[in-house]
């Protein structure tokens, strides 16, 4: 039997072969990223790997919001969104794929804090700014765009501390162990409680989710029934509230909120039996305060020597802590409520820093 | 009957339909090629072509090892978690060292021949049903992956993904890599136990008959798909730089999409792992395009996955429309 397709096969083969080498030789290099500081307009890139949350809807939403009016004003022309479900291998190419899209900036919230440092090189060797927005990463070659985890836990540390005073007996709610935010924010208000003499009688993983949390809090409640707070962090705390709720402690038992509304919706309906909380912002907005600085550091600025000074200070060198927007407690709930009570349980309260603001990192 | 005759009636059964779908992949193939490159303006500088090809190398690695598998008649649905496992077991014996890289490839490579031969054991000797066994050792081994690697981790030394991202005298190491993976497969394909697989796929009863060691071929067949699927996870490590316990899972179902659309039949004994690795490229390509053409994230994975139903389905059409014939050759043989 003849078999034409065979040497046919081979020579499309070798000719494919052929035609990539030539191909790979006389590539030039690289054409991506800008040419060169201040070439207006520019294209920015998102890469978000995980869209599972609310707060990251609203990240991806606030970045687009200020986005368009930066392009009204002609500074950028086109935002490359690449969100999706994804593992660190999914998003190395979303990574790559806006690089190959030519973008000047790409602004990523990583689902790695070490794993993405291969192609963060490639970005910069293409010319390519990146900023890491959330969750800190140890490549030099990434600015990150971060509020301080550290100092967003002391705040509601401290404020536990205080209500439980000095001997009190709290449990602890944590997010995912292991998870480098997670154990940022925990050696933090750790070392806070060890300071203020409260101790700390048990620590459990709710996994940042609500159903989860409220099932650890109702198990430790069982297990430890003479708490006199408990301390959780971001997005546990209305299911910590609504298992204290159910074990009828409310008024004895103090817990460290969270500056979401489905939390404060509780906590303003307890606010008359004298339930107290506090929520510090972690906000959603870090995108806005990234793509400012982007903006900036696009048009050939440089980082305010001050600036470098805090980043080498903050880690890594590589670190740019924004402020955390605000803190709702007793004294300011109600000025935020009103703002907010319309939004969905999941909406988180929000800030990022003013073009103004952000310009001042700057020489 | 001595081995020539054999290879020739395993010919007759094979060839009609690899022919034609060999021809459908590689139209694909330029198609692809094609509409990325209009897409995408710069898809033929060295940037892009470099870093097309490292996202290529573990899908293209695992798809090869699909088709062994399932040209021995079986379908390995834990080659996925194979790989997470062996890249999570490298970079804990590596941890960032130079000198630990051959222990790390060497332990890789024994855990993929490992899980293959525990696989070949349920599904040959315990006569178990490919799919639900290897969905349940991938399970086995995904549980494994968590417990040496519990949270994303642990480094591979920075000259390791240099290299990888490198190119030898204008080609990047990563094509070498697909090229090294398409002469293992040519060795194999002139190896006596690659026949005896194509053999035991092909007709099982007439392998035995033709004294083929049946159930030791099947086991080798799933051996080597985990031999591959450690080469997948080393390509991921050189890739990524650092361990995931969760990073192969969706290799799986990507990896029997390429040996479909490279036009290997799911029923075994008629097929190859040229088509398989052009398969892989194609649906990697296919994501590129998706990608480029603008499509919203929202709907990305709709038009993915729609495009890929298509491309399986054009895969599909040459094997229909030859089987009457090879079906009326059989009694010719």
């Amino acid at each position: 039997m003849p078999r034409p397709s065979r040497g046919w096969r081979a020579a499309a083969a070798a000719g494919a072969v052929a035609v990539l080498l030539a191909a790979c030789s006389s590539g030039d290099g690289g054409s991506g990223g800008s040419g060169g500081p201040g070439d207006r307009p520019y294209t920015i890139g998102l890469s978000n790997g995980f869209v599972g949350s609310e707060w990251r809807t609203q990240m991806v939403e606030g970045l687009e919001a200020a986005f368009a009016e930066y392009q009204k004003e002609g500074v950028v022309d086109e935002l490359v969104v690449e969100s999706a479900d994804t593992d660190v291998n999914g998003q190395i190419q979303q990574i790559r794929n806006l690089i190959n899209r030519d973008v000047d900036a790409i602004i990523v919230n990583p689902n790695s804090e070490t794993a993405l440092d291969a192609v963060f090189r490639e970005a910069t060797q293409q010319g390519v700014k990146v900023f890491a927005i959330d969750q800190a990463v140890t490549s030099k070659d990434v600015t990150n765009v971060v509020i301080d985890q550290a100092e967003w836990a002391r705040t509601s540390a401290e404020w536990l501390a205080e209500k439980v005073g000095r001997g009190g007996d709290i449990v602890v709610v944590n997010g995912i162990a292991g998870h480098p935010a997670n154990d940022m924010r925990w050696n933090a208000a750790k070392e806070v409680f060890t300071k203020a003499g409260v101790n700390v009688l048990t620590v459990a993983d709710g996994n940042w989710d609500q159903a989860t949390g409220q099932q650890v809090m109702t198990n430790l409640l069982a297990t430890y029934p003479d708490i006199d707070g408990v301390w959780t962090q971001d997005g546990m705390a209305e299911g910590v509230f609504r298992a204290v709720q159910a074990a009828g402690r409310l008024d004895r038992i103090t817990i460290s909120g969270e500056a979401r509304v489905g939390f404060m919706r509780l906590w303003n309906e307890a606010r008359a039996d004298g339930f107290e909380s506090i929520g510090v912002v972690n906000p959603p907005g870090g995108a806005v305060s990234a793509l400012h600085m982007a903006v900036n550091v696009l048009d050939g600025r440089k980082l305010a020597t001050a600036t470098a000074a805090t980043a080498t200070a903050g880690g890594n060198g590589n670190t740019v802590h924004i402020p955390i927007p605000f803190t709702v407690d007793e004294t300011t709930f109600d000025q935020h409520w009103g703002k907010v009570s319309g939004e969905s349980a999941a909406y988180s309260l929000d800030g990022s820093l003013t073009r103004a603001k952000a310009a001042e990192f700057f020489e | 009957m001595n081995a020539p005759a054999r290879r020739e009636i395993w010919r007759e059964i094979r060839l009609p339909g690899v022919q034609l779908s060999g021809a459908a992949t590689v139209a694909m193939l330029v198609v692809a090629v094609v509409v990325n490159s209009a897409l995408q303006p710069n898809f033929w500088n060295s940037y892009a072509l470099t870093s097309n090809f490292a996202t290529f190398v573990p899908l293209v690695a695992i798809a090869v090892g699909q088709t062994v598998v399932v040209l021995s008649g079986g379908l390995d649905l834990s080659l996925g978690a194979q790989v997470t496992l062996a890249g999570v077991v490298a970079v804990q014996i590596v941890d960032g060292r130079l000198d630990r890289i051959p222990l790390a490839v060497a332990a890789a490579l024994g855990v993929g021949l490992a899980c293959g031969a525990l696989n070949g054991l349920v599904v040959a000797l315990l006569r178990l049903q490919p799919i639900v066994a290897t969905f349940a050792t991938g399970f086995v081994f995904s549980g494994l992956a968590l417990v040496v690697l519990p949270t994303p981790g642990g480094s591979v030394p920075v000259e390791v993904t240099t290299a990888y991202r490198d190119a030898v005298l204008g080609v990047p190491v990563a094509l070498l890599a697909i090229l090294g993976l398409a002469l293992l497969w040519w060795v194999l394909r002139r190896h006596r136990v690659l026949r005896h697989i194509y053999a035991v796929g092909g007709d099982a009863d007439a392998a035995y008959a033709s004294l083929v060691p049946v159930t030791r071929t099947r086991v080798q067949a799933y051996v080597l798909g985990g031999l591959f699927a450690a080469l997948a996870a080393l390509a991921i490590l050189a890739n990524t730089g650092s361990g995931d316990p969760f990073v192969g899972n969706e290799l799986t179902l990507a990896s029997v999409a390429a040996v479909v659309i490279g036009g290997t039949a799911l029923t075994g004994g008629r097929g190859g792992a040229g088509g398989s690795i052009l398969g892989a490229v194609v649906l990697a390509l296919v994501t590129n395009i998706v990608f480029f053409a603008d499509v919203p994230t929202t709907y990305r994975q709709l038009v993915n996955g729609a495009v890929i139903i298509v491309a399986l389905a054009l895969a599909g059409i040459p094997a229909l429309q030859k089987s009457p014939a090879s079906r009326k050759r059989r009694p010719v043989a």
